[in-house]
């Protein structure tokens, strides 16, 4: 319609001030919200209408001055500087902590940007017992001031009318701009700002926000309890992660094999029942039963984030972290590469000095990302029997430990050596804001769970379904006439005589598999891999695995069900039957189930992450370093672990 | 005498912040030139310090504090 109206609006503010949750009111649409500074790492958009003019909303980065220290900050000033005057810029200020909310608010008015001032959390200056006086702030700023609260939604109308209505006005701050000598500049601004407020804010009464947080800090940074809390809260995922979850994710299994049964009596036998049942279905089977864990996972971090816990534990790991080239902030994308990568590298944005944030977007795809736990589960049951116990430990949950620690060892070693490798002269700093604790909101940790799994669903189920078919298509033609001529060998008497009939349907399969194109691809690469205890079958799905690595099951999947008619088995079952055609013992011995969960452990197969590494870094040399440092780690690892167990 | 020197609990009075970046960094967290600033907690292995001026509360390394000159308020 030609007649309607549109404003654009851009949301900036400090961090910790609400400005998420804000745009959550305005726009409806949700997304990550933080109680940890820079949280929202990349643009977020929305839209809202209000008498006949459509609003389009950006949320932005939280960032204290126009002098950006980082990437975070350099995206929201590039935002700002853009903006001109269609743009209306809506400040999103902390009312509890005005004097410093005011000073970029103060610096985007005489940058002559068009300005309105949300001032957020108005229920805690009540309970600070103290008051404002909004109409001769307006004056004085000579822009819209609207007291709002966010979490609460209150004055949400108010502003969307004040932003509906706004009248565009030229306007400055400081008088004569001074910008030779910016921190002398910052102190004329905190000047006037001093004196506004002793003007419109009743100065009896104490900000007492801070009185129980430091009480809690004294409990959660101390030298003994707050590091037995964190290793408390670790422990806490890896229980969550692995018990758990471990029984919704039988129920899934349980409902993906009765669902593949009923699809493959319904649809007459052939070609088209096999696609479904065994390339469609097994592929999915594959990813739908990790949803638990992840969706697990991010709760955790999400609520760890949102109390503002996480400041703390970078608070009292910058110190060790530093050690390897890392920074303090450098555990939030630690921590949330055990739920994914990709995120993670994202979320490294906050670290101001370029050495460290490169280290850490380097290093964090080395610990274990939930996309290795289908891996390690499957592999594990393989040579660890389900109840085998050490002392009260379980077993397999050791292992699994085991294998995490691994990867958080493996981390810190690479950054280490990049410490010493990577040049910088840049100064490294940690200054980090520490926000009031609060309770987590639990409309975001469930809206921030269901994008998640959405994500994991749609984005890499894509993909997995793709691999899946492409895979049972390769698996299920050969060149040639190779097929027909496996089964005229077969229909000879005396192989018939030798074996029953099922037995000689498994060996067609197998032999079909063999000569198939799949078998071609393993074939091709299984010199190279031999050494690690791997035959071609394995060759099959690290190839798939390199899109992503829970592809590795769902190959599994696939190539183990062509040829089983009945698909009455789990992956797990048919694994653990494979055999050796050449030996005739077991396929998966200790040795080549060890080799391969260490594969697993450290090599890059992850397409996504090597796509935000190089978006991240702006340079295609870092993803590769990547790729061939982490192959390499991988491959002489697996080397190592085959030939001490074989 | 620098922020660094202060022990847990100990106030002072910024004076000057002798790095350009750090000082307009600190600045715009809220750490003003004139103002108070309190040491709150040394982390357990004794780096980096949590400070906190008005309603500002932030981390900061020790490296970092000894560009920070301060004189100790009572």
């Amino acid at each position: 319609m030609s007649n309607t109206k549109s404003k654009n609006i851009i949301l900036i503010g400090n961090p910790n001030t609400g400005k998420s949750t804000l745009f959550n009111s305005l726009t409806g649409l949700n997304q990550k919200i933080g109680n940890y500074p820079g949280v929202t790492v990349d643009k977020k958009t929305g839209k809202f209408s209000i008498n006949q003019i459509k609003v389009n909303v950006i949320d932005l980065p939280g960032i204290y001055s126009l002098a950006p220290n980082s990437e975070d900050e350099i995206i929201a000033k590039k935002y700002i500087d853009e903006a001109d005057d269609n743009d209306l810029i809506v400040i999103v200020a902390d009312v509890t902590n005005l004097k410093r909310n005011l000073l970029l608010c103060t610096q985007i008015i005489d940058e002559g940007k068009q300005v309105i001032l949300a001032l957020n959390m108005m229920d805690l200056l009540q309970k600070n017992k103290q008051e404002i006086d909004i109409p001769k702030f307006e004056k004085i700023l000579n822009c819209p001031v609207i007291p709002i609260n966010a979490r609460l939604e209150k004055g949400i109308d108010d502003l969307k009318y004040a932003i509906s209505s706004y009248k565009n006005k030229k306007n400055s701050f400081l008088n004569n701009l001074n910008s030779s000598n910016a921190i002398d500049e910052t102190m004329l601004r905190f000047n006037k700002i001093n004196s506004i407020i002793k003007d419109c804010l009743t100065q009896t009464g104490e900000n007492k926000s801070y009185l129980l947080t430091k009480k809690i800090d004294n409990i959660l940074t101390h030298k003994v309890y707050g590091y037995l809390i964190f290793l408390s809260i670790l422990f806490l995922i890896f229980q969550a992660i692995f018990s758990w979850a471990s029984y919704p994710m039988n129920l899934i299994e349980m409902g993906f094999l009765n669902l593949g049964e009923f699809i493959s009596n319904i649809i007459p036998s052939g070609m088209l029942n096999d696609l479904v049942v065994n390339g469609i279905l097994a592929g999915l089977g594959g990813i739908v039963i990790f949803v638990p864990q992840i969706a697990l996972l991010f709760a955790i971090i999400t609520i760890l984030e949102d109390t503002g816990y996480m400041a703390r534990v970078s608070f009292i790991m910058d110190r060790i972290l530093r050690q390897f080239g890392l920074n303090g902030k450098s555990i939030i994308p630690l921590l949330s590469s055990t739920a994914c990568a990709i995120p993670a590298i994202m979320s490294a944005r906050t670290i101001g000095n370029y050495k460290e944030r490169l280290i850490t977007i380097m290093v964090s795809p080395l610990v274990s990302c939930s996309a290795r736990i289908p891996v390690y589960t499957i592999l594990i049951a393989l040579i660890v029997p389900k109840d085998s116990s050490f002392g009260i430990f379980n077993m397999q949950g050791l292992l699994i430990m085991a294998l995490y620690l691994l990867g958080i060892g493996a981390a810190l070693l690479a950054a280490l050596v990049m410490k010493i490798i990577i040049t910088s002269k840049q100064q490294s700093t940690f200054t980090l804001e520490m926000p009031i604790y609060r309770t987590p909101r639990w409309k975001n940790v469930g809206f921030e769970i269901f994008n998640k799994v959405k994500i994991f669903l749609f984005d890499a189920g894509k993909i997995i379904i793709a691999i899946s078919i492409i895979l049972w298509g390769l698996s299920s033609f050969a060149p040639g006439e190779k097929f027909e001529e496996i089964e005229s060998k077969f229909a000879t008497q005396l192989i018939q005589e030798q074996h029953s009939k099922q037995e000689i349907n498994s060996l067609i399969a197998s032999e079909k598999l063999e000569v198939s194109y799949a078998g071609m691809i393993g074939k091709t690469i299984e010199p190279v891999i031999a050494p690690l205890g791997f035959d071609w079958k394995i060759g099959i799905a690290l190839v798939t695995s390199f899109a992503a690595r829970e592809v590795f099951v769902g190959t599994m999947a696939t190539l183990y069900s062509v040829g089983d008619a009945d698909n009455t088995k789990s992956i797990r079952e048919k694994m653990m039957m494979a055999k050796n055609p050449k030996t005739g013992e077991k396929l998966y011995t200790k040795a080549t189930t060890l080799s391969l969960l260490i594969f697993y452990v450290f090599a890059m197969q992850c397409m996504a992450t090597l796509a935000v590494v190089y978006r991240e870094t702006n340079s295609i040399k870092w993803p590769f370093i990547q790729v061939v440092y982490m192959g390499l780690l991988a491959y002489f690892s697996s080397l190592l672990v085959y030939n001490i167990f074989s | 005498m620098t922020l660094d020197q202060l022990v847990e609990n100990e106030k002072a009075i910024i004076k000057k912040i002798n790095d350009r970046n750090l000082a307009l960094q600190l600045l715009s967290m809220g750490f003003i030139l004139g103002e108070e600033v309190k040491v709150e907690r040394i982390a357990p292995l004794k780096d980096p310090i949590l400070i906190t001026s008005g309603a500002n509360y932030i981390s900061i390394r020790k490296a970092d504090a000894k560009n920070i000159d301060v004189t100790k308020s009572s």
